[in-house]
């Protein structure tokens, strides 16, 4: 019985280590306003680690909210190429990765790390717009999907899914804000 | 190698889901030894397997199925109903892949199944509506199918007393359509949906939305709370397993009521695949199952057979019950059995804004949706179909502007625009009644296996021109209603004529050995007795005669308790 569970939370792709992974190993480059990573990851390799991370927080930066990083992201992301993603979705997000290293050369004769996070900014932004107009394309698809999963990954977070309300206790259908607002804050109707 | 259980059961229970749970309990209750067989493995309750306690970032893969499953071809009917398939809750449903069954290549027939202890009880959606009067009586008045040999008033006490087990939050509504029963608090409708069923209720006098009635407790009583069950905290993770036991299910409350009488015995991993019948005696003898681990067999004996294997799968079982008597299934002089094969089907989803209310919000998950019930039995002038049809319908809480994930726009605008909240908004879904077809059918196939050596089970059902037409015609209603109801930016998808709608993909399959007074055309009596063989009885649903529109379990398990409860009469009387 015992072992007929295990075989089946295995092969439904359960996993814990995603929460319990260790941050990785980092320092800030202040000069670029960059957080390089320096060590590799499960799947990722720490340049591609650092490339991500960054596009991440371009996407998803910090406000008064958390970044990406704040959130985990990069990290939670490269634990689920092994226990999420298949082959084929490994390839897309490393050859998206390959994608922004290669628009960086073309555009700025640097390479993406490089740049300012001004440059880096407007690279992320042009390839984000680029990418929803003309759907197609590999570059889009690519481009799409490891968006789509890091913004998964964000909103599902704990550190930014902060508005989630774990034991309601109840359902008020018809409330004023200022209600709902009171509701949220004690976490219970 | 065959061995046999030298212990003789009064009962034997199959599967071990909504309607087998209830068989039990009832049996159990009665003083009667009963053997519940399910082919799934043991859960316990509340289960290491129920995730209802994990946050959003506790989840494996934050929610998500691994992709890996369609890589290789597993769960490949639930993953096509984008959405559904989640890392919360994928252990609660069988993977098609492992246990196949097969289909027309150009009809595919979706057939959603939990093999658990517990069944799809575990993960189904609780809505529990009570069929009225016109429901029975649609076959004997327009012809098709076979007639019901029970109407309405025959059921009405036996649903006022699963009710009262099982604990219903709803509303008394008053609609024949739906007949009120016994209920406890509702839940409260959002301020967009009490103002659509204000204007629908202004403008017409046989349209109504009401707030759906929830196997989810809103105040327990005292037996639900002596067997451990806890108010709904609203969390709305019911299909990921109840810790709390706050709604319905097997393994929260019939299976312990069961239990705690002493009378029962459950084996799991073992798989019915025959009901054995005593040419001698003319009755079943009890079951021959395959033992999901070693694929040893094995049999056990009762006074009396209930299936309650889910619809089809509690007609794969008869159908594969071959005997001299009965060479092309147990309890199928007629003929019928597999036949008739029906469910719910959509063609219609409807979505629009309701502007006005952006001051008032919703706190809390409810766990149920909305109900606009069918209005339509009687054929109108106007249409070319008969029977009718529902909608599902929500607008539980005021949505937020959907995160950017999958739209163009990044940084702190994407940010600060996903935080915004949006208008209301309104969504229906139509469930209409498919007719009862006597060439939908179930049958074996004639080549195919399982890995337990037992013929899959081929299943061929379409919808007809009736259920197009009723689309045509959902699509215009809704259309008309959202309008009334107050509604703005209407867009209503409709699936064309020319496209497949599987059958199935409603998981209210039903049919396949219905009930009817004749021998010769139906094969269930109105106790969902075989006619065939006295000591046998079908009470999921399979002994469906007509699929209304009605969310089906509720009736199932009223059809069951009253069938306990006259089988045990037999019982007594020496009958059986
Ligand atoms: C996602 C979802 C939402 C749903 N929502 C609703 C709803 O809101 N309202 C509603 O009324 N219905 C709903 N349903 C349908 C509802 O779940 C079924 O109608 C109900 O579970 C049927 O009860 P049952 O006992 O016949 O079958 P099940 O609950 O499916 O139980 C059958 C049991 O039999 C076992 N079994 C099968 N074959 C064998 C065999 N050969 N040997 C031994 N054991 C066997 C199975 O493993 C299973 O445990 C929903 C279903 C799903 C999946």
């Amino acid at each position: 019985m015992q072992s007929h569970t295990i075989t089946r939370r295995v092969f439904i792709g359960a996993s814990t280590f995603i929460l319990s992974v260790p941050l990785l190993a980092s320092s800030f480059n202040k000069q670029r306003s960059l957080i390089e990573i320096t060590q590799d990851g499960q799947f990722f390799s720490s340049s591609e680690l650092t490339v991500l991370s960054d596009v991440a927080d371009i996407m998803l930066p910090k406000t008064d909210t958390p970044s990406a990083t704040d959130a985990h992201v990069v990290v939670i992301l490269d634990a689920m190429m092994l226990s999420w993603a298949v082959t084929h979705t490994q390839e897309q997000f490393r050859a998206c990765i390959k994608l922004i290293e290669d628009l960086a050369t073309q555009t700025y004769d640097s390479v993406y790390i490089n740049l300012s996070l001004a440059k880096r900014s407007q690279l992320i932004t042009e390839l984000d717009s680029r990418a929803f107009e003309q759907k197609k394309s590999n570059m889009s698809v690519n481009y799409r999907r490891l968006k789509e999963m890091i913004f998964h990954i964000y909103y599902t977070s704990e550190q930014v899914a902060t508005d989630y309300v774990a034991m309601p206790g109840g359902y008020a259908g018809d409330i004023s804000k200022t209600e709902f607002e009171a509701a949220q804050k004690r976490g219970y109707l | 190698m065959s061995q046999s259980s030298s212990q003789q059961y009064d009962v034997i229970v199959v599967g071990s889901g909504i309607t087998g749970g209830w068989a039990a309990k009832e049996f159990c209750e009665k003083g009667y030894k009963t053997l519940v067989v399910e082919r799934g493995r043991h859960l316990d309750h509340p289960s290491k397997e129920y995730n209802d306690m994990k946050a959003p970032w506790e989840l494996d893969n934050h929610g998500l199925a691994p992709e890996r499953l369609a890589e290789e071809g597993h769960y490949g009917m639930l993953l096509a109903k984008k959405g559904v398939l989640k890392s919360d809750s994928i252990q609660f449903f069988a993977d098609d892949k492992e246990y196949p069954y097969s289909y027309p290549s150009k009809r595919p027939f979706m057939w959603t199944r939990g093999y658990q202890l517990g069944g799809r009880s575990i993960t189904w959606g609780r809505q529990v509506l009570r069929w009225g009067k016109k429901d029975f009586e649609s076959n004997a008045k327009d012809g098709h199918g076979v007639p019901w040999p029970i109407g309405y008033d025959d059921l009405a006490p036996w649903y006022d007393y699963v009710e009262s087990f099982i604990g219903v939050s709803a509303n008394k509504d008053g609609l024949d359509s739906v007949p009120d029963g016994v209920f406890q608090t509702p839940w409260e409708m959002s301020s967009a949906e009490k103002y659509i069923a204000k204007n629908l209720a202004k403008t017409y006098s046989d349209r109504r939305l009401i707030v759906g009635r929830a196997a989810n407790l809103t105040k327990p009583t005292a037996q639900q709370s002596a067997l451990g069950r806890a108010q709904c905290q609203a969390r709305s993770h019911c299909q990921r397993g109840c810790t709390l036991g706050a709604y319905f299910s097997s393994l929260s409350a019939t299976l312990p009521a069961a239990r705690n009488t002493h009378n029962l015995t459950i084996v799991t991993d073992s798989i019915v695949s025959t009901v054995d019948y005593d040419e001698a005696r003319g009755k079943a003898s009890g079951v021959t199952v395959i033992d999901a681990k070693t694929k040893e067999k094995r049999s056990y004996k009762a006074r009396v057979v209930f299936l309650c294997a889910s619809a089809l799968g509690s007609v794969q079982i008869l159908l594969n019950s071959k005997s001299k008597r009965f060479p092309t299934g147990l309890a199928n002089s007629s003929g019928v059995v597999g036949r008739y094969i029906m469910d719910h089907f959509t063609g219609v989803i409807a979505k629009s804004e309701v502007l006005g209310l952006e001051d008032r919000y919703a706190f809390g998950r409810r766990p149920i949706a909305t109900y606009i019930p069918n209005y339509r039995h009687e054929k109108a002038e106007d249409v070319d179909f008969i029977r009718g049809f529902g909608f599902q319908t929500t607008a539980r809480e005021r949505p937020k502007i959907a995160t950017f994930g999958k739209k163009s726009g990044i940084g702190v605008m994407a940010k600060e625009q996903a935080k915004q909240d949006k208008p209301w908004e309104f969504k229906a879904l139509m469930y209409g009644e498919m007719l009862p077809y006597y060439d939908s059918r179930a049958s074996l196939h004639p080549s195919k296996v399982d890995q337990w050596g037992i013929p899959q089970l081929h299943i061929d059902a379409k919808l007809k021109d009736n259920e197009r037409n009723m689309i045509k015609q959902a699509a215009a209603d809704i259309q008309e209603m959202l309008e009334v109801g107050g509604c703005s930016n209407i867009t209503i998808r409709e699936t064309p004529p020319n496209k497949h709608l599987m059958v199935g993909n409603r998981t209210h399959e039903m049919g396949g050995a219905c009930m009817g007074a004749d021998p010769k055309t139906s094969v269930l009596n109105k106790w969902a007795q075989a006619h065939d063989v006295a000591n046998l009885f079908i009470t999921d649903g399979a002994c469906m005669s007509s699929c209304a529109t009605q969310n089906p379990s509720l009736t199932y398990m009223a059809i069951t308790a009253r069938a306990a409860d006259h089988a045990a009469k037999l019982m007594e009387q020496g009958q059986l």
